[in-house]
């Protein structure tokens, strides 16, 4: 089961890659970096899921030798990335609707002023 | 009194020269309206930052302690680092000293050069973000906060990019910036997530202490993921490309950050993976990697800088020109080489800096960095001719400015590399890295000729020289770039030898962090033989009289003009070589000095046209090639 978890992330990791390589619409990169932080995102979940393992809240006196739950500090490094990506996507889409003011076009072939 | 001497402790100073930039960024974004508050608050952060790390100097870079610094004092448990950690070494206490004096400068110089654009306070909110992601990455002891300050630094460097957006080819820029270094902060996040799975630690000491003992595929896979990510920060070839772009459009006291501070960092973060993280240094082959990417951005970047004609888009591919140099000193894993190396990244920071706000200067006066539009500057700006010139012979290693000594040490190092193992190859980089830094000369001929000398072209009879406050940003530059050339036994035994020892001595590292380093073998022995074997003042003194015999000889002789553009006149092929000194506007180009040369190469300069195409899909394509590339080399070697 946690197998097909890691085939799926980094199936979704190359999409987001094939994405921003091939794509020529600027909008589509940036669903193919989405795609890919979604694949790195499934990636971390997976790393920390123990199966069978509670949600990794307890107190103090309720810790001991026994419990058993999910590792909490992918949880913690997922949450961060989601934000990370969710900035990446602002950003870039932000970047997008210059580039098309300013161009005229989301094609990057035609975007590309700055080469040589 | 107890708890403020507490609080004073210069063992809490790291995490404070880190928290004074963001707090001063946050502050900036609330109070900032206000112009003076603004300034006042830009330079009291960064002052403060500045001081910290220098009270750091003498505990850590003069009597090799190790700061361990656990955040909120959550010790390791079980044997596990549980909390997050910063942990200061002399090499990142180096780092750090190179970020906050060049943050410090390009600081200085902003509150002049800036003052013609509006949205300051967005300007300033990112910059000491940008730094204080900077300074972050270089003093944390783990690895996701590193790419935690790895994204944030991203962020702001893409958006000061853009900062002017209606410059040509801005937002174009940081896209491109943007969808690259994302990738490779993707890569570093992977990296980070396969170790973990490995190890169930994120903390670098312990990671340190546990991956290289338990190398198998997965975590070969994570030092690719992870040496590529740092790649992309860096700028090495191949992802050149971005960096030239980015130092185009951004304002040039962000490029003095971008060059001189944010690719130090990726050379940070690949010293710190190959030399503790793998320990793979000792590997020829792993030196193989770091030296070939090395001498490839060395030579391919000064190429291409020579068929620019913007002024900072040439700076820029001179940048990571030198950071191969960087790279290539610290792949050779010997003393000599490391410590070459960071003495070659403290002058890149300096020298680079000092050319960037000269840059800076020209577009500020005369809104144009178009090596073809300029001309003459000398007459109307001679402080800042005189500061870019000390930056010029600072780059092209001309003694006894810096960039020789270190560049002399480099060359010491390759060649002592290929002597004691006698690998005929190495003798291959000392060459290229000689004729790299003759190109850089001929680059710089090429830009001092066609920014500083020769006619005035029309239109800019009005150009004065620029502010007090920007010359003495640029001062401060030059007057370090002439300091650390002349003294470099000071440099040597006082920055670069305490942080190449701390490089070579990974089981203090890791013992530091109170985890079990005996297992650590050092791949050489540290011994600093060949270091600093030439005599600065000597060539000082040559350097004086040769310029006093050319004052004497071009002053004293009667020099015939007339004669001269009379001939020029009849052969109307000659004119390129007569063209500026007598006739009217036949100034001499940024892009004809060199045509001879370029005619000749012309094959190899018109494929590197055709390849850097500008289409951000070939640049995707070459970071996944390179990832590629690396996976399948880690995957073989490691």
């Amino acid at each position: 089961m946690i197998m097909l978890n890691y085939i799926a992330s980094f199936f979704l990791i190359g999409l987001g890659l094939y994405a921003i390589v091939t794509k020529y619409n600027l909008v589509k990169t940036v669903i193919g970096l989405s795609i890919a932080d979604y694949g790195v995102n499934l990636l971390l979940i997976s790393i920390g899921f123990n199966p069978g393992g509670t949600a990794p809240i307890f107190t103090w006196s309720e810790l001991d030798y026994n419990s058993f739950f999910v590792d909490p500090v992918p949880q913690a490094l997922t949450l961060t990335s989601i934000v990370i990506g969710a900035c990446v996507t602002a950003m870039s889409l932000a970047l997008v609707i210059k580039l098309e003011e300013q161009y005229g076009t989301i094609d990057t072939r035609k975007i590309r002023r700055l080469r040589g | 009194m107890n708890f403020l001497g507490n609080v004073l402790s210069y063992q809490h100073f790291p995490i404070y020269a880190i928290m004074v930039l963001f707090l001063g960024s946050f502050l900036i974004a609330v109070f900032g309206e206000n112009r003076i508050a603004r300034n006042i608050l830009a330079l009291l952060s960064i002052t403060a930052s500045l001081g910290f790390i220098l009270k750091l100097v003498g505990p850590v870079l003069m009597d090799g302690e190790i700061i361990a610094y656990w955040m909120g004092a959550r010790e390791p448990a079980g044997g596990y680092a549980i909390g997050i950690a910063l942990e200061v070494d002399a090499l990142s206490l180096f780092f750090a000293l190179l970020v906050s004096i060049a943050v410090f400068v390009s600081g200085v110089y902003s509150i002049q050069y800036m003052n013609r654009d509006d949205n300051e306070k967005e300007y300033y909110t990112l910059y000491l973000l940008l730094c204080g992601g900077v300074m972050g990455m270089v003093l944390s002891g783990d690895l996701f906060n590193m790419f935690i300050m790895v994204e944030i630094l991203t962020f702001a460097a893409v958006a000061l990019t853009a900062f002017r957006n209606t410059v040509r080819g801005a937002v174009e820029a940081a896209f491109k910036y943007l969808v690259v270094g994302c990738m490779g902060s993707t890569c570093i996040l992977v990296g980070t997530a396969i170790l973990y799975a490995q190890t169930h630690t994120l903390n670098f000491a312990q990671l340190s202490q546990l991956v290289p003992g338990d190398v198998n595929t997965a975590t070969k896979v994570a030092f690719a993921l992870l040496f590529v990510g740092f790649g992309t920060k860096a700028f090495i070839v191949p992802f050149h490309p971005l960096a030239a772009d980015a130092h185009g459009a951004a304002p040039a006291s962000i490029s003095v950050i971008i060059s001189g501070v944010l690719t130090k960092s990726g050379i940070y973060g690949i010293i710190r993976i190959t030399y503790f993280l793998f320990q793979s240094m000792g590997l020829g082959t792993m030196q193989f990697l770091l030296v070939f990417i090395g001498s490839l951005s060395m030579f391919i970047c000064v190429t291409m800088a020579l068929a620019q004609h913007d002024f900072k888009r040439l700076l820029a591919f001179h940048s990571i020109s030198q950071i191969g140099y960087v790279l290539t000193a610290v792949g050779l894993c010997t003393a000599l080489g490391v410590s070459a190396g960071l003495y070659h990244a403290i002058n890149h920071t300096l020298f680079k800096g000092l050319l960037f706000l000269a840059a800076g200067a020209v577009l500020h006066e005369t809104g144009t960095t178009d090596l073809n539009k300029l001309g003459g500057l000398a007459k109307k700006m001679p402080y800042t001719t005189v500061l870019f010139l000390v930056g010029a012979f600072s780059i092209s290693g001309v003694p006894p400015f810096n960039g020789f000594a270190s560049k002399w040490m480099v060359y010491q190092a390759t060649y002592q590399k290929a002597v004691e193992s006698g690998n005929i190859g190495f003798l291959l980089v000392t060459i290229i890295a000689l004729v790299t830094s003759v190109l850089t000369l001929a680059s710089f001929v090429k830009v001092s000729h066609s920014v500083f000398f020769g006619q005035l072209p029309e239109g800019l009879e009005h150009v004065k020289e620029v502010s007090f406050g920007m010359r003495f940003a640029m001062a401060i530059f030059a007057v370090l770039c002439v300091v650390t050339g002349l003294f470099p036994n000071l440099v040597t035994s006082y920055l670069t030898e305490p942080a190449a020892r701390a490089v070579f001595n990974v089981a203090h590292y890791i013992e530091a962090m109170g985890f079990d380093g005996s297992a650590v073998t050092e791949p050489v022995a540290v011994s600093f033989s060949h270091v600093g074997t030439w005599d600065p003042v000597s060539w000082l003194l040559v350097l004086c009289i040769a310029l006093l015999s050319v004052t004497i000889v071009a002053v004293g002789s009667k020099y015939d003009n007339v004669s001269r553009s009379k001939a020029a006149a009849t052969e109307s092929k000659y004119e390129l070589f007569y063209g500026g000194e007598a006739q009217e506007l036949s100034q001499l180009g940024g892009d004809d000095l060199f045509w001879g040369f370029k005619h000749n190469w012309r094959g190899y300069f018109n494929y590197m046209h055709r390849l850097h195409s500008g289409i951000v899909n070939d640049y995707a394509l070459w970071a996944v090639v390179d990832l590629a590339l690396v996976m399948l080399f880690s995957l073989i070697v490691l």
